[in-house]
């Protein structure tokens, strides 16, 4: 029995399906320029992606074909040599399209195994947004924007080439740098591309995280029934009817909190979260009502506060507000709960501002795909810059 | 001899409807939802939006069936739903039979006194997948039937989108869909013009007695429509234009805005044919009355990735396509003739 | 449990009135006794002759129904599918290729355990187009939880529509059931058929009660929604109990009918016709039944001892108690009025189960397959005759058990 490499690329479906294929596939080839064989899959149950909800694929590469076998005969890897996080906001753990509660992103990763995430953060900021792991695993940051883009036009930033010369680096057992910039040159004819994996692999560096350190919170799950507890007919029960919300201040109990869909939150699909700033809100009515989400709690006093467990972060409610900066849309790496807003400007209105303007400071651009063509071309020399320099 | 009214109504027993009354301006709106969170649609879906107002608009004395595709696949995975209203899921190409059999079984209980006798809305909804191609036949049927009061719901995201984007009758001339995919040889896979959907219907069963196009861009008027076909009763059909993040291939946040401009370049054109009487409505009708001059459709298509391979030439053909529905059909935008007499002009 | 059960009734009921009918006006007329509350038509001979009774009925007021012409099967059957799923008692039907048509339509329904009852008029499949039996139609759908049960007279036809709708809407059950009605024979050709009254049918069957499973806004559901590897063996599983249920059920109704209407059928599942000291014997489905009880009362007269066994049921499968049955004999001949190309010994599907059903029984006799009547050539009693001679030699020992067409010109 040989040795069994197994890869997991965690990323935002649609918006990094290209780039984790074209990281998959070449994990599999530059492993089999040294005689290794491999298969590049896609998780199944999270097709068909949707914009931002977490999926995955996976890289298995063998030293021999039998060993490779044992590798495929599960329906995914239990556990990985490397788990690559696209986007750092998956660092919180993801609610994939086909699963039931919170999955931790490390949670396949193998004991001293990797962590390669693509962050303009810091280690400390990455290690306390993961949930907390029994046993230590190493965790290295490839500096830069996550790589974002639609279904038909790839944004080339080099994303892809640079995850795959750090991945050289911690795991040069599965493949050697050359053979890394051997299938670049082969797959994309770019010697800037080989390039950037070069520096990538040089710049790499991992610290160690420890059982003590990060999310301590316990992930929510979902037991599944067994088949004579379940409702015949494939019937469901429907989500009741919603109720009024309670004025922490007053106890005034008046507008309107939706029931939600216990077993599928979504907000694990959020890159950037809106925060509002209710002072200056005219009760417009437009991102309560333009919300896809129905995330937008109506309080008493007639203020919306958009939920944090069901807001998947589209911007929508950003666009269609009327008064500027009255809803921002901010890096979810800023946040560390999911707390009502509209409570916490309840409670103390001069705390409140002061946040939301710490908060609206440093907002980082996202990008969420497509907005207008040539964008790219604007996008990615910032990004081939830090590929250069680090 | 015609027959009196009296008689027609002996022929042809309606169920009274629910009185839904028009929403006055979006702070009159109720409160509740009756579609809510937790669907697994894609980041800025407008579909699922209009899955939200459109019940909002119905209230909860409604039932909704659901045709196969991505307001089924996402909306609902099992033992999870976002549905407060009673939904079930139907075939493909069932919107149109799953609607008038839920209107028939209700109807039949209530008139033999074995269910108690109340206004019941029913809703039934497609994809342009599931109503414009595979469903189109049992629709069109639907909508020859006076007797019963099914309103059908064709939500429009111009792709096959949950299968991950293969073209449909629906699908506007050149998108890139994976069916459809630019290449060495053809930079335009895809050159066939969109169906006409709610105009064939209009035009084609004088029994339908409501047929609209909404685009939730335009809230108010759009759950409106709902409301008006549900009041109005008998066989209806609404067709509602949805940005597709996913299939367009742009940034969610732009969800709303492609929706007016879908409407603002007159590429689709806001109308609603209340007992065979046509008004275009809207900005549609600015447009039309010349309040609103007409956006160049560069302006929607450069916004979207699916256009990304459009030459400057694609471009001002699919304008001159449109400039034609605004020129030179019978019906701006809705009905496909051309005016006699500019066509038969000699040339000079 | 037993909400489903009739209570008996009280006083005398009235008398049953004698008419002449077809089996598909037979049905009709259980349909109107049934009170049937949606119903839906498409054209396809030689089913179409219950829709024509049915709309004759429904304009002239004696059956009051909802009564749709839709644009396609397909159609049809999800119209009433979704009827049934509000609470009405539903009925459709179709033939042939217009079976194969609705066939998505029928594959969804008895996953979400719609108790709908349709009649097939057993028509041959095209290519080529033919109006002649076959039962290939029905026997399509034998592995998607539909309960399937074959009869050979007009009477038989009505009393068994009641029957299915007990059966198929009792909470335990909640499947869809097909009565095979032979192309022909049965549709076509009038009997005289005992009429049950209105008091009876009302003693033998309770209302439609869907329960938790109603689509109506007192019940806020959501029905069938999309699944993925983690639920769906429970949903199959959950069917599969349901038709496994399926036969103690069809007896508490054969023996509820007995005793209201005075009507026995003996065992439910399948007919033995001098079976009792019989040599071999044959088994089919449907109205062959006809010529073969004359050829075994000619062979009788010869000092044969042959008898025949009518499969009624075929979803659920009584396997056990036929198994049991077949083994007092020295040999089995079985006769399908379809076709299962490549199947094992190249048999029809009655065939194939019969020796499926046999194959853990202890008494194995030799099993001959038959196909004949295809399109609906005559079985006659001369063909009939030539086939329990290949049943005597198998018992014999002297012919390789295998499949013969019979009736083909050679």
């Amino acid at each position: 029995m040989g040795r069994l490499f197994a890869v997991e690329i965690v990323y935002r479906g649609i918006f990094q399906k290209n780039l984790a294929r074209n990281i998959s596939r070449a994990i599999v080839l530059a492993a089999h320029h040294e005689g290794k064989p491999g298969i590049s899959f896609g998780r199944y149950g999270d097709s068909p992606e949707r914009n931002g909800i977490p999926a995955k694929s996976f890289a298995i590469v063998a030293t021999d074909d039998v060993t490779l076998e044992e590798g495929m005969a599960k329906y995914e890897p239990k556990e990985v040599d490397i788990t690559i996080v696209v986007d750092d906001t998956l660092c919180k753990g993801v609610e994939s399209w086909a699963w039931y509660g919170l999955q931790p992103i490390n949670r396949l990763t193998k004991p001293g195994g990797t962590l390669i995430v693509t962050s303009h953060e810091n280690s400390e900021t990455l290690i306390s947004m993961a949930h907390r792991k029994e046993t230590p695993y190493q965790l290295a940051i490839v500096k830069g924007t996550p790589s974002f883009s639609g279904l038909w036009v790839y944004k080339d930033d080099h994303s892809d080439v640079r995850i795959l010369g750090t991945m050289a680096k911690v795991l040069p057992e599965l493949f050697s740098l050359a053979s890394v910039q051997q299938v670049i040159r082969a797959e994309w004819n770019d010697e800037l591309k080989a390039t950037s994996a070069l520096r990538a692999y040089e710049r790499a560096t991992t610290v160690t995280v420890q059982p003590t350190q990060g999310n301590p919170e316990k992930p929510f799950e979902f037991q599944m029934p067994k088949w004579t507890e379940m409702r015949e007919g494939i019937a469901i029960p429907a989500i009741p009817r919603g109720h009024q919300m309670k004025d922490p201040n007053t106890g005034e109990m008046g507008g309107y909190q939706p029931e939600r869909n216990p077993t599928f939150k979504k907000f694990t699909t959020r890159t950037m979260r809106p925060v509002v700033d209710f002072d200056t809100c005219i009760k417009c009515t437009l991102c309560w009502l333009q919300c896809p989400d129905s995330v937008f709690d109506v309080t008493p006093d007639g203020l919306y506060d958009a939920n944090m467990e069901a807001c998947c972060g589209c911007g929508v409610c950003e666009a269609v507000c009327p008064v500027s900066n009255c809803i921002t849309m901010v890096n979810e790496t800023q946040f560390a709960d999911n707390d009502s807003q509209w409570r916490m400007w309840k409670e103390d209105k001069e705390g409140y501002k002061g946040w939301l303007k710490e908060k609206i400071a440093n907002r980082p651009e996202r990008s969420h795909g497509f907005r207008f063509r040539g964008q790219y071309a604007e996008q990615v020399p910032d990004m081939l810059k830090i590929a250069r320099e680090g | 001899m015609a027959v009196s009214d009296r008689e027609l109504a002996e022929l042809v027993q309606l169920r009274p409807t629910q009185t839904l009354d028009a929403f006055k301006g979006v702070k009159k709106l109720p409160l509740e939802e009756f579609f809510t969170s937790g669907h697994r649609t894609c980041q800025g879906c407008e579909s699922s939006l209009v899955m939200k107002m459109m019940v909002k608009a119905a209230g909860p004395r409604t039932i909704v069936l659901g045709s196969t595709g991505c307001m089924y696949v996402a909306n609902t995975t099992y033992y999870s739903t976002s549905w407060v209203v009673p939904w079930m899921h139907t075939q493909l190409g069932s919107s149109g039979s799953a609607g008038l059999g839920t209107a028939a079984g209700l109807k039949a209980l209530m008139r033999k006194g074995k269910i108690k006798d109340e206004p019941i809305n029913v809703i039934a909804f497609c994809g342009d997948g599931g109503g414009a191609d595979m469903g189109l036949s049992a629709i069109s049927a639907t909508l020859t039937h006076p007797d019963y009061n099914v309103l059908i719901l064709m939500y429009d995201n111009e792709s096959y989108a949950n299968t991950d984007i293969q073209l449909s009758g629906s699908t506007p001339y050149g998108a890139n869909t994976t069916f459809s995919p630019p290449g060495k040889l053809k930079r335009i896979m895809h050159h066939r013009w969109k169906k006409n959907m709610a105009g064939m219907m209009a035009a084609g069963h004088p029994t339908c007695r409501y047929v609209a196009t909404v685009c939730m861009s335009f809230p108010v008027y759009s759950m409106n429509a709902v409301r008006k076909a549900l009041s109005i009763g008998g066989p209806t059909f609404i067709h509602s234009l949805d940005p597709c993040p996913k299939g367009w291939d742009y940034d969610p946040m732009l969800s709303h805005e492609l929706g007016e401009l879908a409407v603002t370049t007159g590429i689709w054109p806001l109308y609603e044919v209340e007992e065979g009487v046509f008004r275009l409505v809207g900005k549609t009708r600015d447009i039309a009355d010349g309040r609103l001059k007409r956006l160049p459709v560069r302006d929607y298509l450069l916004k979207q990735g699916r256009f990304a391979h459009f030459t400057e030439d694609d471009i001002a053909y699919f304008q001159s396509k449109v400039d034609e529905t605004w020129e030179k059909w019978l019906v701006p935008g809705v009905i496909p003739f051309k005016k006699q007499i500019e066509e038969d002009r000699p040339p000079a | 449990m037993t909400e489903a059960l009739a209570t008996p009734p009280q006083k005398q009921l009235a008398a049953d009135k004698t008419s002449l009918i077809t089996g598909s006006e037979a049905i009709a007329v259980a349909c109107k006794l049934a009170d049937v509350d949606v119903i839906t038509a498409y054209p396809i001979r030689p089913y179409d002759t219950v829709m024509q009774y049915v709309a004759k009925l429904v304009s002239n007021g004696e059956l009051d129904c909802e009564y749709i012409v839709a644009e396609s099967e397909h159609s049809q059957f999800e119209i009433v599918k979704h009827a049934s799923a509000v609470g009405a008692r539903v009925f459709c039907g179709s033939s042939g290729v217009g079976w194969m048509y609705a066939f998505e339509a029928l594959t969804v329904t008895p996953a979400l355990r719609i108790p709908m009852v349709a009649m097939v008029g057993n028509r041959a499949l095209d290519d080529p187009g033919a109006f002649g039996v076959e039962h290939n139609d029905a026997l399509a759908v034998r592995d998607l939880g539909w309960q399937l049960v074959w009869v050979d007279s007009a009477q038989e036809a009505l009393d068994t529509a009641l029957i299915a709708y007990r059966v198929a809407e009792d909470r335990r059950i909640f499947l869809p059931c097909a009565i095979s009605c032979d192309g022909a024979f049965l549709t076509h050709s009038q009997a005289l058929v005992k009429v049950p009254s209105q008091e009876k049918v009302k003693a033998f069957l309770p209302r439609y009660d869907r329960g938790d499973l109603l689509l109506h806004p007192d019940n806020p559901i959501t029905v069938a929604p999309q699944v993925n590897e983690d639920w769906l063996m429970e949903i199959r599983r959950q069917t599969a109990a349901a038709m496994d249920r399926s036969p103690a059920v069809i007896r508490e109704a054969y023996a509820d009918f007995e005793r209201i209407f005075g009507r026995s059928y003996g065992n439910p599942f399948f007919e033995e016709y001098q079976t009792e000291d019989a040599d071999v014997v044959l088994v089919g489905m449907g109205t062959l039944s006809n010529p073969v009880r004359v050829a075994i009362r000619q062979m009788r007269q010869e000092g044969k001892k042959v008898g025949f066994v009518r499969v009624r049921w075929f979803r659920p499968f009584a396997a056990e108690e036929l198994a049991a049955t077949l083994g007092r004999f020295k040999a089995v001949g079985v006769i399908d009025r379809d076709f299962s190309l490549g199947s094992p010994y190249r048999s029809g599907v009655l065939a194939t189960e019969v020796r499926a059903a046999m194959y853990p029984a202890p008494n194995r006799p030799p099993i001959v397959g038959f196909i004949c009547g295809l399109g609906g050539r005559e079985v006659t009693v001369p063909a009939v005759r030539e086939m329990t001679e290949s049943v005597y030699l198998a018992a014999e020992g002297t012919t390789q058990p295998g499949t013969k067409w019979i009736g083909l010109r050679e």
